[in-house]
C-alpha cells in the first residue's frame, strides 16, 4: 500500500520545486504524490506521478483531453460540475478521480453516481485544503457535503483519495494530522488508510476476468 | 489565593511544535491568538474551553503549547488548520507531546547557522537570480534578487544543478 498525496502543485504552479515537495512529503510520511503537469519520476524514496487536472469545461473537452494522454501511468481527475456532467466522468474510460465535490451543487453526487463509481473503480476526492485553510460557512458547507459523500461510500464502496492541493510545502500534512482532519469528515482509521492508498487502487490494472493456467 | 495541591490540579500535557519556513520571526502573543482563533473556530467555544489552549514559550523555531490532559488530539488537529502568523504563511509540526516542559526541552534541535552576509550563495532557477535565505541539507530557500519580488521559493540543491 502506497501513502499518496492525490495533489500537488509544485512550481509555476506553486512556490515549491517538485523535489523539495517530496522530500517534504517523505518526512511526513508519504510514499507517493500525484502532482499536475509534472513528469513521472522518483525523488529518494518518493514516486512522483503526473497528473492531469480537467476543469471548467464540457463533456466534450473532457472525453478528447482524455483520448489524448499517451503517458499510462498519468492520473487523470475531472472537477465535478452538475449531476448530469458527473454521471457522464464517472462512466468514461480514462478518468481515475472525480474532484471537487465541495465547490458542486447539492445534488450534483446522488446515489446512481456513486454506484457507477462504484462499477467503474472512479475515485472521490477529498479536497483537505478547504479544511485547513477555509473558516466558517465555507468549511462548514465542506464537511456537510463531504459527510454526505461518506454516507455513500459506506452503502456504494467506491474509492476514495485525499488530496492537500499543496502549492507550497507550507501546505502540506503530516499522515497523522490528515487522519485528523478526516475524522471530521467522518472517516475513521480504516477509511484513512483506504483512502490514502486510494491513487494505487484506481490506477491499477483490473484484474482480468478469465486466468489463463 | 492558596496555591492548590498537586492532586486537585488540572492535569496538563505539552506539545512541541517546529514553526515553518524557519527563521520565521515568532511573537508569541500572536501565535496564542492565531491558535486560539484555529481551535475556537474548528472545535467551537465550549471545546476550546476544555482544551484551555496556551503558548507557553518560543525558542528558535520551536514553540511548546500547552493542553489539557486528554485534548492533544484535538488541539493537534486545530494546530495543522493554522496557516498563518499576521502576514506570514506558516506551517505548524508537531514534533512530540510530553507532560513536561523539560523532557520536549531535549527534542529540539538548534538552529543551523544562517547564510554569512560576505558570502550569500547565489542561484540561477528558470532563467531568474535567487540568494539563499536558507540552507538546511538538501533544502534551499530563496528569495528573488532584487527588492521587487520578496515570496520565498522551497527549492532543493538538486534544482539548482540542474535546471
Amino acid at each position: 500500500m502506497k501513502i499518496t498525496d492525490a495533489a500537488v502543485c509544485p512550481y509555476p504552479n506553486g512556490d515549491s520545486s517538485v523535489r523539495r515537495l517530496a522530500l517534504e512529503a517523505e518526512a511526513l510520511g508519504f510514499d507517493s504524490l500525484v502532482a499536475v503537469d509534472t513528469p513521472s519520476a522518483t525523488y529518494g524514496d518518493v514516486d512522483v506521478r503526473c497528473g492531469l487536472f480537467i476543469q471548467n469545461t464540457g463533456m466534450k473537452d473532457v472525453i478528447s483531453q482524455v483520448k489524448r494522454v499517451n503517458d499510462p501511468g498519468t492520473v487523470v481527475s475531472v472537477r465535478a460540475g452538475d449531476a448530469g456532467f458527473n454521471r457522464g466522468v464517472v462512466g468514461l474510460k480514462g478518468v481515475h478521480i472525480l474532484r471537487g465535490l465541495h465547490a458542486a451543487d447539492k445534488n450534483a453526487f446522488d446515489h446512481v453516481t456513486a454506484k457507477m463509481a462504484a462499477d467503474n473503480r472512479v475515485a472521490v476526492d477529498i479536497d483537505l485544503s478547504c479544511l485547513i485553510s477555509a473558516r466558517g460557512i465555507a468549511r462548514q458547507k465542506a464537511i456537510q457535503r463531504y459527510r454526505d459523500v461518506m454516507v455513500l461510500e459506506q452503502r456504494f464502496e467506491f474509492p476514495l483519495t485525499l488530496s492537500t492541493y499543496a502549492r507550497s510545502v507550507l501546505d502540506l500534512r503530516a499522515v497523522r494530522e490528515i487522519s485528523g482532519l478526516c475524522m471530521l469528515v467522518g472517516m475513521d482509521l480504516p477509511d484513512v488508510e483506504k483512502a490514502l492508498a486510494g491513487v494505487g487502487a484506481v490506477t491499477a490494472l483490473p484484474e482480468p476476468a478469465v486466468k489463463v493456467v | 489565593m492558596a496555591v492548590r495541591p498537586p492532586t486537585l490540579r488540572d492535569k496538563r500535557r505539552y506539545l512541541l511544535v517546529r514553526v515553518d519556513p524557519p527563521g520565521t520571526t515568532i511573537d508569541q502573543k500572536e501565535l496564542y491568538y492565531a491558535v486560539s482563533d484555529a481551535v475556537s473556530s474548528l472545535w467551537g467555544d465550549a471545546v476550546a474551553g476544555i482544551i484551555v489552549q496556551a503558548v507557553i514559550c518560543a525558542e528558535g523555531d520551536y514553540v511548546v503549547i500547552r493542553c489539557r490532559r486528554g485534548t492533544e488530539r484535538e488541539l493537534a488537529i486545530a494546530l495543522s488548520t493554522v496557516t498563518r502568523l499576521r502576514d506570514a504563511k506558516i506551517a505548524l509540526r508537531i514534533i512530540s507531546a510530553s507532560g513536561t516542559i523539560e523532557s520536549l526541552r531535549d527534542r529540539m534541535k538548534p538552529r543551523p547557522p544562517p547564510p554569512s552576509p560576505d558570502v550569500v550563495p547565489e542561484y540561477r532557477f528558470f532563467g531568474k537570480d535567487y540568494v539563499a535565505v536558507h540552507c538546511d541539507g538538501q533544502k534551499v530557500d530563496v528569495i528573488e534578487k532584487g527588492f521587487k519580488n520578496t515570496s520565498r521559493l522551497f527549492l532543493t540543491t538538486e534544482d539548482m544543478e540542474t535546471e
